[in-house]
C-alpha cells in the first residue's frame, strides 16, 4: 500500500464500500463488491482489461452511475465526504473533476476560456472570481495561450488539457481520468502523466487514472488498483502490482517488468529509471550488463566485449545483434522480385490543409516506397502528417505537389471504425456469400445477427476492416497496400494481439500494411520498418529495431532500459542479457508471451 | 473540415468589440440593404460588408458568402426575368413555356431582380461577417440572464452543427473506402447513422453538462451589484480582472457610432430622395448628391474595424543608438543634470 493513507476521522477523496452496479438490461454486473479508500493527494491507478470495470467505477465515482445511465446500485459511494448515491452528478462536480478518454465528446463550448469558465459559470460564480480561476488552471496547464483558441482547432492533446483544465477549474478533491493519453502520442502522453503527478503533488489533488499502457503511469503512481470482472484483485504498491501481475495476469505488465521476469532479475522495475538502476546496481556488483558504451562499440563494426551480468538465473551475457536485433521475432523485410509494382509510392509529396488563417503544409516533399509483403509502422507526434499520407495515398486528398501512389489498389481504415458501420446489423453490412467470407477471415462469423454498436471495440475494428476488404480479400482481388490509423485507441493487449495476427495474414497474403500509430510498443510487436513523420517531412526510415532503439520518445520502454542497438522487446532484451543466440525467444509470440495464452 | 463561417478568435477590433456593438453596426448596413433598392446603396453596402470583413481578417468567410451571395442574386435575378415580364426594353422573346405562359426577357426585369439579389448577397455577407468575427460564446452569455437554458441550448447548437458537418464528411470518406463486397451506401443509411451519431454525441454532451454542474438550481449566474463588481476589479478581495471578466471593449463606442450614423444616414437619405430608383416601366436610378453622399459614407463605414497604429516615438536609427548617449538625454527631464562624459574607448 502507499504511504498515504486515510487518517482515523479523516474523510477520504473517494471511499466505496460493497458497491455493486448493473447497468439497465445488462445480465452481468459491471461493478461486484467493490470496497476502495483512496486517501487525499494520493496517486492511484486503475489497471485491468477492457471490460474489467474500470470506466464503470470511475462513472460511479462522478455520480454518472446510477443517476445518470441509470441501472441498479448497491452498496455505498463518497466522494470528499458527499454521498454519491444520493447526491447527482451537479452536486459532486465541485468535489470531483470527470476526464473521459475522447475529450471530443466533452467540449461544449466553442472557445477555450468559455468551455473552461463554464462549471463556474453554471455554479453561479462571480465573474471575477471565475476569471481568476480560469486563468489559474490555464496557467497551471500550462495553456493560457489557447484561452481565446477555438475549440475546434486545437490538437487531441490540446484538447485534453483543456478538458483536464475544465474538470480541475472548480478545485476539486479529487479527479477521475478514463485512459487520457489513449489518443496523444507518447510525447504529449508522457507529458500529461508528469503533469498530473505534478498537480497532484501541489495542488494536493487526489487522482484516479484508469490506463492500458502502464509503462507509461505506473512510476508517477502511488498505488495501483487491479480490477477483472467487476471485481478489485489487487490493491497495493506498484512494485508489488508488477509481481502479482506477473503470477495472475501477465497481460498487465509493463515491459520493463516483463523483461527482468524473463531475464531471471528481482525486483521488478517500476518505470525505466528503476530498471536502469537495478542494472547499474547489478553491473557494480558483478562483471556488468550491455554497458551503453557496446552501442558505440557495435556502430565501430561489432561489440567489443560480451559483459556478464550476475542475475537470480545465473550470470547472462550480452550478444552480437546483428541486423534486426537480438531475439527478433518480427519476419525480417521479404526482397520484392525485381521490377515488382511497390504497393505504396510516395514522390515529392506536399499537401496542405485549410487552417486557420491559411493553409498549413501538413506534408512537405515526402518520399516513401513500400513493398507488398510488407509491414510498418508509421509514427510521429500528433499532427506530423501520418494520418494525411494516407488519406492522400487513398485518394481522399489531393496533393499540392508530387504524387503518392497505390497501384495495386489501397484498403484504408480511417481512425473511427464506426464511420464504417452505417447499419443496424452485422450481416447487413456484409451480405451474401462475399461479405460472410469477410467476416470469417477477421473471426467475426459468429456475430452476423449482432448489432455492430454491441460490439467491443477491438470488434468493430475488425468489423470496419472487414467492410474495407470485403470482396479482395483472397488471391488477385487482395489490395496491394492495407492502411490503418490509429486501430490501437483503448484496445488493451489481448485485443492488440488480435490485430497483430490479422496484420501478419495480410501481410503473408501479399499485402503491405501500414499502420499509422502512436504505441511504439504495438509497432515493435508487428513492424519489420519504421518510418518517422516530424512537421510533414520523413525524419527516419529504417528497420523496426533500428527506429524503436535509438531515442527516447519513439523508443520502447525495453529499447530505453537497455539503450542496446536493435533491442526493442522484452524478449530481444531477455535474450541480450542472457547471452542466448538471437532465435531463442523468435518461436514465442512477442504480444502473446508465456503466461499470456490464457488471454 | 471547419465551415468557412466560422468564429476564429483574431485580434482585431471587430473581435474585441462586445456582442451587442458589433451587431449594431453590421445591423445597420443590413437595415440600409433592407431599406433602399437603389442598386448603387445597395453596391455600397456591400462594400461595405466586404471591406469591414476583410479589414477585420474574415477573408475566408467573405469570399465564401460572396461566392453564394453572388450565385442567389444571379438566381433571383434570372427567375424574375422569367416570371416578370414587366418594362419597355425588351431583350428576348422566348415563346412559350409550360407553366410560365408566354416569356419575354425584359431589361427592366433584370434589373428589378438584381435589387432584389443585391440585397439578399448584403445580408449574406453581413451575416457571414458576423458570424466569423463575433464570438458565440459571448453572445450567448449576453443573453444567459435573459434566458439561460435557451442560451445554452444555443451554445450547443452553434458547437454541435459544425461537429455534425465533420461527421458527415468522415462517413461520406467512409463510404467511398468500403470494399466491393461490402453493402452499398445509400444516402438513407447514411443520413441514419448520422443522426445516431449526433444522438450519441448528445448523449455524451448531456453527461458533460451534468458533470459540470447544469441541473443544480442555483447554476444560473446572478448579477453581482455594480459596486461589487468595481471592488471585485479594483482587487479589494484579491481578486484581479483578466480579459475574460471584461464585459465591454474600447471598440464599442466606435462601432456603436458606426452603426448609429449609418442609420442617421439611411433615414435622412430617405427623407432627402437617396433611394430613387424607378424600374418599371422605365430603369431609372438616382445619382443624386444625396445618394452619391450615402454611398459615399457607407463604404466609409467599412473601414471601422481597421485598426489604429499605435502612435510611437521615432525609433533610434539603430539598435545601438537606442542606449546612445544622446537618446539617453533626449529622455530625461529638462531640469535633470548633464550627464558626465563617458571617454570613448
Amino acid at each position: 500500500m502507499s504511504e498515504l493513507t486515510v487518517r482515523p476521522g479523516a474523510v477520504p477523496a473517494l471511499s466505496a464500500a460493497g458497491l455493486g452496479y448493473s447497468y439497465p438490461r445488462s445480465p452481468a454486473p459491471a461493478l461486484v463488491d467493490v470496497s476502495l479508500d483512496v486517501a487525499p493527494g494520493e496517486f492511484v491507478v486503475l489497471a485491468g482489461r477492457s471490460g474489467s470495470g474500470k470506466s464503470t467505477l470511475l462513472r460511479a465515482a462522478c455520480g454518472l452511475v446510477p443517476h445518470f445511465h441509470g441501472g441498479r446500485i448497491e452498496g455505498e459511494v463518497g466522494v470528499a465526504g458527499l454521498d454519491a448515491i444520493a447526491c447527482g452528478p451537479g452536486e459532486l462536480a465541485a468535489a470531483v473533476g470527470y476526464v473521459a478518454q475522447d475529450p471530443e465528446t466533452q467540449v461544449v463550448s466553442t472557445t477555450v476560456g468559455a468551455e473552461i469558465g463554464l462549471p463556474l459559470e453554471l455554479r453561479g460564480d462571480p465573474p471575477a472570481s471565475r476569471a481568476r480561476a480560469v486563468e489559474e488552471v490555464a496557467l497551471a496547464l500550462a495553456i493560457p495561450h489557447l484561452l481565446d483558441r477555438a475549440v475546434d482547432t486545437l490538437s487531441g492533446g490540446e484538447l485534453q488539457r483543456v478538458a483536464l483544465a475544465a474538470a480541475l477549474v472548480t478545485r476539486p478533491r479529487l479527479v477521475l481520468l478514463d485512459e487520457p493519453t489513449s489518443q496523444l502520442d507518447p510525447v504529449s502522453g508522457d507529458e500529461l502523466i508528469w503533469l498530473l503527478r505534478r498537480l497532484n503533488e501541489e495542488w494536493g489533488v487526489a487522482v484516479l487514472l484508469a490506463e492500458h499502457r502502464l509503462e507509461r503511469c505506473l512510476a508517477a503512481a502511488d498505488r495501483v488498483v487491479s480490477m477483472a470482472a467487476g471485481a478489485i484483485v489487487f490493491d497495493g504498491a506498484p512494485a508489488e502490482f508488477l509481481g502479482w501481475a506477473r503470477a495472475a495476469d501477465p497481460a498487465l505488465e509493463t515491459p520493463a517488468a516483463r523483461l527482468f521476469s524473463l531475464a531471471g532479475i528481482d525486483p521488478l522495475p517500476v518505470g525505466v529509471r528503476a530498471a536502469r538502476l537495478r542494472l547499474t546496481s547489478l553491473r557494480a556488483s558483478g562483471a556488468g550488463t550491455p554497458a551503453p558504451s557496446t552501442r558505440q562499440a557495435e556502430g565501430a563494426g561489432g561489440p567489443a566485449c560480451a559483459p556478464v551480468v550476475p542475475t537470480a538465473a545465473g550470470p547472462v551475457t550480452a550478444v552480437p545483434h546483428p541486423g534486426k536485433g537480438v531475439g527478433a521475432r518480427v519476419r525480417p523485410p521479404r526482397r520484392p522480385p525485381v521490377g515488382e509494382q511497390p504497393a505504396l509510392s510516395v514522390a515529392s509529396l506536399s499537401v496542405e490543409l485549410v487552417g486557420d488563417e491559411a493553409p498549413r503544409d501538413v506534408l512537405r516533399g515526402v518520399d516513401l516506397r513500400v513493398d507488398r509483403g510488407e509491414r510498418v509502422a508509421l509514427m510521429g507526434r500528433n499532427g506530423a502528417g501520418k494520418s494525411t499520407l494516407l488519406k492522400t495515398a487513398a485518394g481522399l486528398l489531393d496533393p499540392v505537389r508530387g504524387k503518392a501512389e497505390a497501384p495495386g489498389g489501397i484498403a484504408l481504415l480511417t481512425q473511427n471504425p464506426g464511420d464504417f458501420l452505417v447499419r443496424e446489423r452485422v450481416g447487413d453490412e456484409l451480405p451474401g456469400p462475399v461479405g460472410e467470407a469477410a467476416l470469417h477471415a477477421v473471426g467475426l462469423e459468429h456475430a452476423a445477427d449482432a448489432d455492430p454498436r454491441d460490439l467491443s471495440g477491438g470488434e468493430r475494428q475488425r468489423l470496419a476492416l472487414a467492410v474495407t476488404l470485403a470482396g479482395r480479400m483472397e488471391g488477385e482481388a487482395l489490395p496491394g497496400l492495407v492502411a490503418l490509423d490509429e486501430p490501437t485507441r483503448g484496445m488493451d493487449w489481448a485485443r492488440k494481439d488480435d490485430l497483430v495476427a490479422l496484420i501478419e495474414r495480410l501481410a503473408t497474403a501479399g499485402a503491405a500494411v501500414v499502420v499509422a500509430t502512436h504505441d511504439v510498443e504495438f509497432a515493435a510487436g508487428f513492424a519489420e520498418r519504421v518510418v518517422l513523420l516530424g512537421d510533414g517531412v520523413t525524419i527516419a526510415d529504417g528497420p523496426a529495431g533500428e527506429i524503436l532503439s535509438g531515442g527516447w520518445y519513439f523508443a520502447t520502454e525495453v529499447a530505453r532500459v537497455l539503450d542496446l542497438p536493435g533491442v526493442v522487446t522484452p524478449e530481444q532484451g531477455a535474450a541480450a542479457l542472457a547471452g542466448r543466440p538471437p532465435g531463442e525467444f523468435a518461436n514465442q509470440r512477442l504480444t502473446n508471451p508465456p503466461g499470456r495464452e490464457g488471454r | 473540415m471547419r465551415s468557412p463561417f466560422a468564429y476564429i478568435p483574431r485580434p482585431g477590433p471587430l473581435q474585441a468589440a462586445s456582442p451587442g456593438a458589433a451587431v449594431a453596426y453590421l445591423g445597420a448596413l443590413v437595415v440600409v440593404a433592407f431599406l433602399y433598392s437603389n442598386p448603387l446603396v445597395l453596391l455600397a453596402a456591400g462594400a461595405a460588408a466586404v471591406l469591414a470583413g476583410l479589414l477585420a481578417g474574415a477573408r475566408t468567410a467573405v469570399r465564401a458568402a460572396l461566392r453564394m451571395g453572388v450565385a442567389l442574386a444571379l438566381l433571383i435575378v434570372v427567375v424574375n426575368a422569367l416570371v416578370v415580364d414587366r418594362g419597355q426594353t425588351v431583350l428576348a422573346r422566348l415563346g412559350g413555356w409550360p407553366l410560365l405562359g408566354e416569356v419575354t426577357i425584359t431589361a427592366e426585369a433584370l434589373v428589378a431582380g438584381l435589387s432584389i439579389g443585391l440585397r439578399a448577397a448584403v445580408a449574406m455577407v453581413a451575416f457571414a461577417v458576423y458570424s466569423a468575427c463575433v464570438d458565440p460564446d459571448r453572445v450567448l452569455r449576453a443573453l444567459r440572464p435573459l434566458a439561460g437554458r435557451s442560451a445554452l441550448t444555443a451554445t450547443l447548437v452553434s458547437r454541435l452543427v459544425p461537429v455534425a458537418a465533420a461527421d458527415a464528411a468522415r462517413l461520406r470518406d467512409a463510404a467511398g473506402l468500403r470494399g466491393p463486397g461490402a453493402a452499398e451506401v445509400g444516402k438513407a443509411p447514411l443520413a441514419r447513422r448520422l443522426l445516431a451519431g449526433s444522438l450519441d454525441r448528445a448523449v455524451d454532451v448531456a453527461a458533460t453538462l451534468e458533470l459540470r454542474g447544469y441541473s443544480l438550481e442555483r447554476g444560473r449566474p446572478k448579477r453581482p451589484h455594480r459596486s461589487s463588481q468595481r471592488r471585485a476589479i479594483e482587487g479589494k478581495k484579491g481578486l484581479s480582472a483578466p480579459k475574460a471578466f471584461n464585459r465591454g471593449s474600447r471598440f464599442d463606442r466606435r462601432f456603436y457610432l458606426a452603426g448609429a450614423v449609418v442609420l442617421a444616414a439611411a433615414v435622412v437619405g430617405e427623407v432627402a430622395g437617396a433611394d430613387e430608383f424607378e424600374v418599371y416601366p422605365a430603369i431609372a436610378v438616382g445619382t443624386g448628391p444625396a445618394t452619391l453622399a450615402l454611398c459615399a459614407l457607407l463604404v466609409l463605414a467599412g473601414l471601422a474595424p481597421r485598426r489604429r497604429r499605435p502612435h510611437r516615438r521615432a525609433a533610434p536609427a539603430s539598435p545601438a543608438a537606442a542606449g546612445s548617449p544622446k537618446a539617453v538625454a533626449a529622455l530625461r527631464g529638462p531640469g535633470a543634470a548633464p550627464l558626465p562624459e563617458v571617454p570613448r574607448v
